[in-house]
């Protein structure tokens, strides 16, 4: 009975741990060039901001880097983050889907 | 007077119609990013003096330089520019100090920059940047004192159509930038003055001094600056003939700082003329103070 019981608690932990990670916002990791001002990193802050599903982008200046989370269910087109980073006036080099939200200073939506 | 005077104005002109990046007394080809907004507010103040003649000539130049720039596309900018000046001299003649003053808007300078060039690289970028602008005669420049019309170099504006034209190189790298600029300001006639026409090259220096290693984020930079402008301006022309009182080479050095957020900068330096070879009795720049921010929205 013991078992069954500890199986169930179990299976319920997992279900929700992968109802959670279902749920987890779609981020990604735009690499970018030409990034190497503050004042410059604005541009590219309210360009992707203004793209249709962003929650948040983040730029971390020293790996020149940005960091954009999206809302539930909503994906970012590479040529759509392509075109914003080139509107801002810098080149995209490369995009990968990320784990996590990150929790750095950035711009919400 | 004419000379520095001119000498100083031209490179403040140059530097307020430009509203991005980070030199202080002119242009960079930095972005403004498409759809955004750039607003520059600069102070200045500039004496010019040391004259060689009995009218021991003094002239003080106080002026607030707005700019206001827009990215019309990714490599596209269009930049206006309004001084605000009240200029006085202060003189020595027939035996009585006399002060002339003026004060009120000055001419509304419209310019373009298209980024021509453009190499992209981490934390790195190199952009060479064209530049063509025209001056509009929207400052007074017939204003009167009891001694009547006041000399061209007191009048806010300077009632002639000029055009003015350039290019600019900006190598900005995490650490530093550096930018050069060559600029050429072609002057018109109007109430028959011409002032000479005016050519400038720049140099600017940003060096971060902080933070002096980079944490996560966009932190804000304090950088020291290091400027040289070098100024020939021809000599005018007044009633069709040269004067000889006026034209000549002007080589400033401008020591300053900046401190450089994501949504705002501001700066200072101080402009000081180590080399001026001026013509006939032309008065020399003392100094030309700068102050100002600079906004992004």
């Amino acid at each position: 009975m013991k078992q069954i019981a500890r199986i169930t608690v179990l299976a319920v932990g997992l279900m929700l741990g992968m109802a959670s990670a279902m749920a987890a916002p779609q981020t990604y990791k735009l690499r970018v060039d030409g990034l190497s001002c503050p004042f410059c990193a604005y541009g590219i802050e309210k360009k992707l901001g203004a793209v249709s599903g962003v929650e948040h982008v983040a730029v971390d200046i020293a790996s020149g880097t940005v960091t954009v989370t999206m809302a539930d269910g909503a994906v970012l087109d590479e040529a759509v983050a392509r075109k914003a980073v080139k509107d801002a006036g810098f080149s995209l080099r490369g995009l990968q889907p990320a784990a996590a939200a990150p929790q750095e200073a950035g711009q919400a939506k | 007077m004419k000379a520095a005077l001119k000498s100083g104005l031209a490179v403040l002109g140059l530097s307020a119609a430009t509203a991005w990046g980070a030199p202080i007394t002119f242009n960079t080809a930095l972005p403004v990013h498409e759809g955004g907004w750039v607003l520059r507010e600069q102070f200045v103040f500039m004496k010019v003096a040391d004259d060689p003649t009995p009218a021991r000539r003094d002239m003080r130049v106080s002026g607030l330089i707005s700019v206001l720039g827009y990215g019309v596309t990714r490599d596209f900018a269009l930049f206006g520019m309004l001084p605000w000046f009240d200029k006085r001299v202060d003189m020595r003649m027939g035996g009585q100090d006399l002060t002339r003053r003026e004060s009120g808007a000055g001419d509304l300078t419209v310019l373009g920059r298209y980024t021509a060039y453009q190499y992209d690289a981490p934390g790195r970028t190199l952009r060479i940047a064209p530049f063509l602008g025209v001056k509009a005669p929207t400052g007074e420049d017939d204003a009167r004192d009891r001694l009547g019309r006041l000399p061209p170099p007191v009048q806010a504006g300077s009632g002639s159509w000029d055009v003015l034209g350039g290019a600019v190189l900006t190598w900005q790298t995490l650490d530093f930038e550096l930018d050069s600029q060559v600029s050429y300001k072609a002057n018109r006639e109007a109430r028959g003055f011409e002032a000479g026409n005016v050519a400038a090259l720049d140099a600017s220096l940003q060096y971060r001094l902080w933070p002096r290693s980079l944490g996560a984020g966009v932190p804000a930079f304090l950088y020291g600056v290091l400027e040289a402008n070098l100024v020939h301006a021809a000599r005018d022309r007044v009633g069709g003939a040269d004067d000889p009182n006026s034209g000549g080479t002007t080589l400033f050095l401008t020591p300053g700082l900046q401190y450089v957020t994501r949504k705002w900068i501001v700066e200072a330096g101080v402009q000081l003329p180590v080399i001026q070879h001026l013509h006939g009795a032309a008065l020399g720049t003392d100094y030309v103070l700068t102050a100002g921010f600079r906004i992004n929205f």
